[in-house]
């Protein structure tokens, strides 16, 4: 559908990328923002370009946040993989096996999925710090994956419906168990759809900040994102850090999305509409 | 062994059809604990983590729940006085309002950027791609991110002001007014929120044949009128759906309130989740804010039962 022709696309690629700079212009600003001094930043005048690149900004936010880093990466490794050691089999389930009630499994992940974290941050507070499971990880993982296990329940059933089951049926004539099936020809063959599962489960609980907040109060134990807010003082805003330390945070959704754009947005698109 | 398990579970011929009755059941048997097995670990998740903890938000609306009386072992039941507390507080009024307002704007220019962007990238042009995934990046980066990019922008004497103030217009402290803080909330969910509902709709738009609009070009149809007659009555489905997942993911919305404003100033800005949020640990009434939050819920399945009805009709 072309409203007026162009002779050449290039004219639609040169508004695509206006509109592309238009609705990135904030993070530019972040970025160039972040290697301003915080008197500049602030200033009264608009400064589109640093006078003075202050890299300082990032080797301090990279020094300051690198045990944080770590943390998150544990957190979200493990989410991410606990997730699909749930989920994968129970995908296979509630399409292929006759399991009783798997129906209210499904409606419920998918009413769950639309419920807000707070439903779950109050009892599961007050359950863990009973049972010591609060200011620790295991707690924290166990909370984010309130929020994994339903939509990655979803999504898996949607890519695992639209595997050919005949292969299944055949690997099960020739004597194999169900088991069998599924860890030798299911898995393999959903690979992509596993794998986006996976990096969204990984990306979720390391945006995560309620349960973070709620969960963790010392200090050791603080995902990037908590040691992010907390720069948000009583005294003010540490803005030299927080703008370096929001985009290093930012970090693996970016490279995923540009790494990977096209199979996210075929896999998404399917999870979501089905 | 693993044979013998295989072999009865998909049978060629229904079931009636075989006559070893004893071998068969425990065939069966099998068949249902291998089945079970399958799902046993996440059945056992969603009981303690998804089922448990409704349960007991539910329970605690009803109880006198704070430090004290849940150190001291016994909350006492206090029917609906909870209930009664929210409703009586005018912030919850105010943050229910909110909820709506921040909801609907979001939802209405969210969709507004995302159906535009998805007909502009109907056209095929070099990069495309490249640019679609870089228009993918402000929904993939964390909300956190977001609401710091955003605080910065609408600071006092962010770039925000300083352009205005170039430009001889009047600055605003805008994370200070009310009215403007919840604004600024609005704005930084909306870019948030428009990649989703681009590549969604974009998805949708890819999935209409040329040739429909074709057939209406020869008849002289305009461009709007094409956009109008042919893309969106065909999207129809894909708009409902996205709509309707956009409205239940926004009212969930807590980190980008919560970062930005913190409900403030002086508790304008709240939704109803950053609102319980600070019932339940700013005042450790945990009751009151488990109350809110069974709301919340109420709000949220009132929504789904409401797309329900719309996909039957």
């Amino acid at each position: 559908m072309r409203p007026p022709t162009f002779r050449s696309p290039w004219v639609y690629t040169v508004v695509g990328v206006i509109f592309t700079v238009i609705l990135l212009s904030p993070l530019y600003w972040v970025l160039a923002g972040s290697l301003m001094t915080q008197r500049e930043l602030f200033s009264p005048h608009f400064s589109i370009w640093p006078h003075q690149f202050v890299f300082q900004n990032w080797s301090n936010a990279l020094v300051r946040l690198w045990p944080h880093f770590a943390t998150s990466a544990i957190v979200s490794v493990c989410t991410s993989a606990l997730t699909l050691l749930v989920t994968a089999p129970a995908a296979y389930a509630m399409i292929w096996l006759k399991v009783r009630g798997r129906g209210a499994i499904l409606s419920f992940m998918l009413t769950s999925q639309m419920l807000p974290a707070i439903v779950f941050v109050i009892p599961l507070f007050i359950l863990f710090s009973q049972v010591s499971l609060v200011n620790s990880l295991p707690g924290l993982i166990l909370g984010d994956m309130t929020f994994t296990v339903p939509f990655a329940l979803i999504m898996l059933s949607a890519y695992i419906r639209e595997f050919p089951y005949q292969l299944v049926e055949a690997a099960l004539v020739d004597g194999a168990s169900q088991w069998r099936a599924f860890l030798s020809i299911v898995l393999p063959v959903t690979k992509t759809g596993m794998i986006t599962v996976a990096i969204f489960s990984f990306l979720m609980p390391w945006g995560d900040l309620i349960f973070a907040l709620t969960f963790i109060t010392e200090s050791g134990l603080q995902p990037l994102t908590l040691e992010l807010y907390k720069a948000v003082g009583v005294y003010g805003i540490d803005w030299s850090f927080l703008l370096p330390g929001s985009l290093l945070t930012a970090l693996p959704g970016v490279v995923f999305v540009v790494a990977a754009s096209r199979f996210i947005v075929a896999g998404f698109t399917r999870g979501a509409l089905h | 062994m693993k044979q013998l398990e295989a072999i009865p579970e998909r049978p060629a011929t229904p079931l009636g059809a075989q006559h070893r009755v004893a071998p068969r059941r425990r065939a069966a048997w099998r068949t249902a604990l291998t089945s079970y097995s399958f799902i046993l670990p996440i059945a056992v998740f969603g009981v303690f983590l998804l089922v448990y903890p409704v349960l007991y938000s539910l329970a605690l609306s009803f109880r006198d729940a704070t430090v004290e009386t849940i150190v001291g072992g016994d909350m006492p039941f206090i029917g609906f006085s909870n209930y009664e507390q929210s409703l009586a507080d005018p912030t919850f009024w105010q943050a229910l309002q909110n909820t709506v307002v921040f909801t609907f704007c979001s939802i209405l220019f969210q969709f507004t950027i995302g159906f535009l962007l998805a007909i502009f990238f109907q056209n095929r042009f070099p990069l495309k791609n490249v640019l679609i995934a870089l228009l993918l990046i402000p929904w993939i980066i964390p909300v956190l991110t977001a609401a710091n990019t955003f605080k910065g922008l609408f600071n006092e004497v962010g770039p925000i002001n300083q352009i205005a103030h170039l430009l001889g217009l009047p600055t605003v402290p805008w994370l200070a007014s009310p009215g403007f803080a919840l604004a600024a909330t609005i704005v930084a969910n909306i870019w948030i929120g428009f990649p989703f509902n681009f590549i969604l709709l974009y998805s949708g738009v890819c999935n209409i044949p040329p040739e429909v609009y074709e057939a209406a070009r020869i008849d002289g149809a305009g461009y709007w009128r094409r956009v109008g007659h042919i893309t969106l009555p065909i999207l129809k489905p894909v708009t409902v759906a996205v709509l309707m997942l956009g409205t239940i993911y926004t009212v969930k919305v807590f980190d980008l309130v919560f970062i930005m404003t913190g409900g403030g100033p002086a508790n304008t800005s709240h939704l109803l989740s950053t609102y319980a949020y600070q019932i339940g640990f700013s005042i450790y009434n945990y009751g009151e804010a488990a109350a809110i939050a069974i709301v919340i819920i109420a709000v949220i399945l009132t929504l789904n039962l409401f797309q329900l009805f719309l996909k039957r009709r």
